[in-house]
């Protein structure tokens, strides 16, 4: 009875077994923030399905993967359907290679998810952004397999506060929250780790501008009396 | 001087059967008599000459296609083209003639043995029925090889011998020169060739004279010699309506074949092709299938044609397809990526392709710089152009995300938002009628969202992007 209970969560994939990820590939690429890298345990995986949920645009999604994207070797990035016009000035700003950048944009779901795919297996794409909204299980399963296949890190953004319910097979799924002085991420999921708890991204250093400076936690927390009589 | 003569009775009908398999009694007709007829059709009876009416009596199920010189034409000069890979001085001689120039050629190829079976290649490769003769002179040639000689011969003796046996009848001259010389009593052209060339030319005409001459002139005919066009364009006559977009792969493929076969030995890539689809009645459509780094294989092509034709709605049925290439240039170095880790299956330039002709070309691109201090004129989106040297980006900082039209604010931001930087004069544009002038701020919305705001003079309030 049992066995058979174990069997059934084993395929809503609501349990994984330590086997299935002890893998060759938990290789990691930084994210340029300590505090995260710290979280996800070295930082982005080196190939996969991300999923970014985001809850509204421009709280800092895009800062969050910025320094990643500049770092990134001499092959594409392919951006699809990002939700306005990206503006090359402030992408070159942050040293993201434009020649190397490439728009894709399209109206029907279908050929944004084939445009992903295709990118995906070219082999000539490093990073792929999609904006889009839900995946099927068996969507974001063929994308997470092309990915790793091809050694691309994919991240998907939406604008829905948290992850979508059902439980995708993909590398890691996130939710960001916006701070004055930065984001917090609750981490859903991180293949191949334990459940963590929020973490909070400080950008300050990186866009003095647009973030606040994060106030030192203050030691004067007073403790009320035990028993006030 | 040696040529070689190529007589291609039924070029038009050989080249409709052979994109098309039909096992059916197949005639060309012109002005109501059969022209050219298929095996099939020449086992019922039907000869060449038949009256329309008696092939129709002959043969219930007959397919009857319209003879169309131009077509015969177009794929004489097809043949010419192809031909004109392993020769290189050869003369059209219109309507199913193709003279060639062999004795220069031959010091290349082995003997001629080696050199014949060279030009006999795209003649089985094309299904073609073909005679041949080769002589001292393109007429003798011609008139050989017309008369069915299919023979390779090497010296003037051989060729004169054949040529006195040959029946009056077979000698290729007018039919009413034909008839006159039969009633004097001479049915062999050596008959002829005997008599005094000034009696002959007082009693029959001046006509058989230059033409007894011509068969000893060695000379190359007095017209200009084929030369190869610079650029491909052919078209194929559909034996059977297509209705389906994905059928046409099959037709298309042949084009193809010869679009490769026309640009890899001249070392050229096409960018892109223009293909002509002919409606029974509609207008014709056309379609752009687009390669940005250039390609000139055939398999390339056909993938990325089969992709732009799967989103085809057709019309009507097409009865015929057209190929051209639009802009040819040389072949680009092979990829630079030897040691390129991850051996990817697609060059960025193929994935491009690929993207665009599913997509549309609007739909793929990239963003370039301008030096202007508009913001939403500073970058612009354009043809992907990989491996480019980007401009200097401005210092100031910039939304990573831009709305393409400033999104009016209801309200004057009020305490709840939070301004992080700002304001940011830009006053810009007065030299071409865009002129701006606003002020710039970086803030914070209730929702978390960064927001680069700006102020008009007439305190108008508008987002204009995200610090996404």
């Amino acid at each position: 009875m049992a066995l058979t209970q174990l069997n059934q969560l084993e395929q809503q994939r609501l349990v994984w077994r330590a086997r299935q990820v002890a893998g060759p590939d938990q290789r990691r690429q930084s994210s340029f923030y300590p505090a995260l890298d710290q979280h996800l345990q070295g930082g982005w995986p080196q190939a996969g399905l991300v999923e970014l949920a985001c809850g509204a645009i421009g709280i800092g999604e895009l800062r969050l993967l910025l320094p990643l994207l500049a770092q990134a070797e001499s092959r594409l990035q392919v951006w699809i359907n990002p939700p306005a016009e990206l503006n090359g000035q402030a992408l070159a700003q942050q040293g993201i290679n434009l020649s190397q950048t490439l728009l894709v944009r399209c109206q029907n779901p279908q050929h944004a998810l084939w445009s992903a795919e295709q990118s995906l297996t070219s082999g000539c794409c490093s990073h792929l952004l999609l904006w889009g909204p839900n995946l099927t299980s068996t969507q974001a399963k063929r994308l997470q397999v092309a990915a790793k296949d091809n050694q691309v890190l994919m991240f998907w953004l939406h604008n829905q506060s948290a992850p979508s319910a059902s439980a995708l097979p993909i590398s890691a799924r996130l939710a960001l929250t916006p701070q004055a002085t930065g984001l917090n991420l609750q981490i859903y999921k991180s293949q191949g780790q334990w459940p963590q708890h929020p973490c909070h991204i400080n950008m300050h250093a990186l866009w003095p501008s647009l973030t606040a400076q994060p106030q030192p936690v203050a030691n004067n927390i007073t403790m009320l009396p035990a028993q006030a009589r | 001087m040696q040529w070689l003569y190529l007589y291609l009775p039924s070029l038009q009908l050989d080249s409709l059967l052979h994109q098309q398999a039909c096992d059916e009694a197949c005639i060309l007709v012109h002005q109501n008599q059969v022209v050219q007829a298929n095996s099939q059709a020449r086992q019922l009876g039907i000869a060449l000459g038949t009256g329309l009416a008696a092939a129709a009596l002959l043969c219930a199920q007959l397919k009857v296609i319209a003879y169309d010189y131009k077509y015969e034409q177009r794929l004489l000069t097809q043949l010419a083209q192809r031909l004109y890979q392993t020769s290189a001085t050869l003369y059209l001689d219109p309507p199913q003639g193709l003279l060639l120039q062999t004795s220069d050629m031959l010091k290349l190829y082995a003997g001629i043995t080696e050199y014949w079976q060279r030009i006999q290649q795209p003649l089985i490769e094309r299904g073609l029925h073909y005679h041949y003769a080769s002589a001292h002179s393109p007429l003798a040639a011609q008139v050989l090889a017309c008369a069915g000689n299919d023979r390779l011969l090497n010296n003037i003796q051989q060729a004169n011998a054949l040529l006195t046996k040959l029946p009056i009848q077979r000698a290729g001259l007018a039919p009413k020169l034909t008839q006159q010389l039969e009633r004097l009593g001479l049915n062999t052209l050596g008959q002829a060739q005997a008599l005094p060339r000034s009696a002959l030319g007082q009693r029959l005409g001046q006509e058989l004279v230059t033409y007894l001459q011509q068969l000893e002139h060695i000379q190359a005919p007095a017209k200009a010699n084929y030369l190869p066009p610079q650029r491909f364009r052919q078209g194929l006559e559909l034996l059977y309506e297509i209705e389906l977009s994905t059928a046409l792969r099959f037709p298309l493929r042949r084009l193809l074949d010869d679009l490769e076969a026309f640009l890899a030995p001249r070392q050229l890539q096409a960018a892109g092709l223009n293909l002509r689809l002919d409606y029974r009645e509609l207008p014709a459509e056309k379609v752009f299938i687009g390669c940005s780094g250039g390609e000139y294989r055939a398999q390339v092509w056909l993938n990325l044609a089969m992709l732009r034709l799967e989103q085809l709605q057709l019309q009507a049925p097409i009865v015929a397809i057209r190929l051209s290439t639009r802009g040819q240039h040389a072949w680009a170095p092979l990829s630079d990526q030897l040691f390129e880790p991850q051996g990817g299956k697609l060059t960025a330039d193929q994935l491009i392709n690929r993207l665009q002709n599913k997509l549309g070309s609007h739909a793929v691109q990239q963003v370039f710089l301008r030096d202007d201090h508009r913001p939403e004129r500073s970058f612009y989106q354009g043809h992907p152009k990989i491996h480019t040297a980007a401009p200097n980006a401005t210092a100031c900082l910039r939304p990573s995300l831009l709305l393409t039209i400033p999104q009016a604010l209801h309200h004057k931001p009020n305490h709840q938002w939070c301004v992080l930087s700002g304001p940011e004069r830009i006053q810009s544009g007065w030299w071409d009628n865009v002129s701006i002038c606003r002020d710039y701020f970086i803030a914070r919305n209730p929702l978390g969202q960064v927001c680069w705001l700006f102020r008009t003079p007439a305190e108008e309030w508008f987002l204009h992007g995200y610090f996404a």
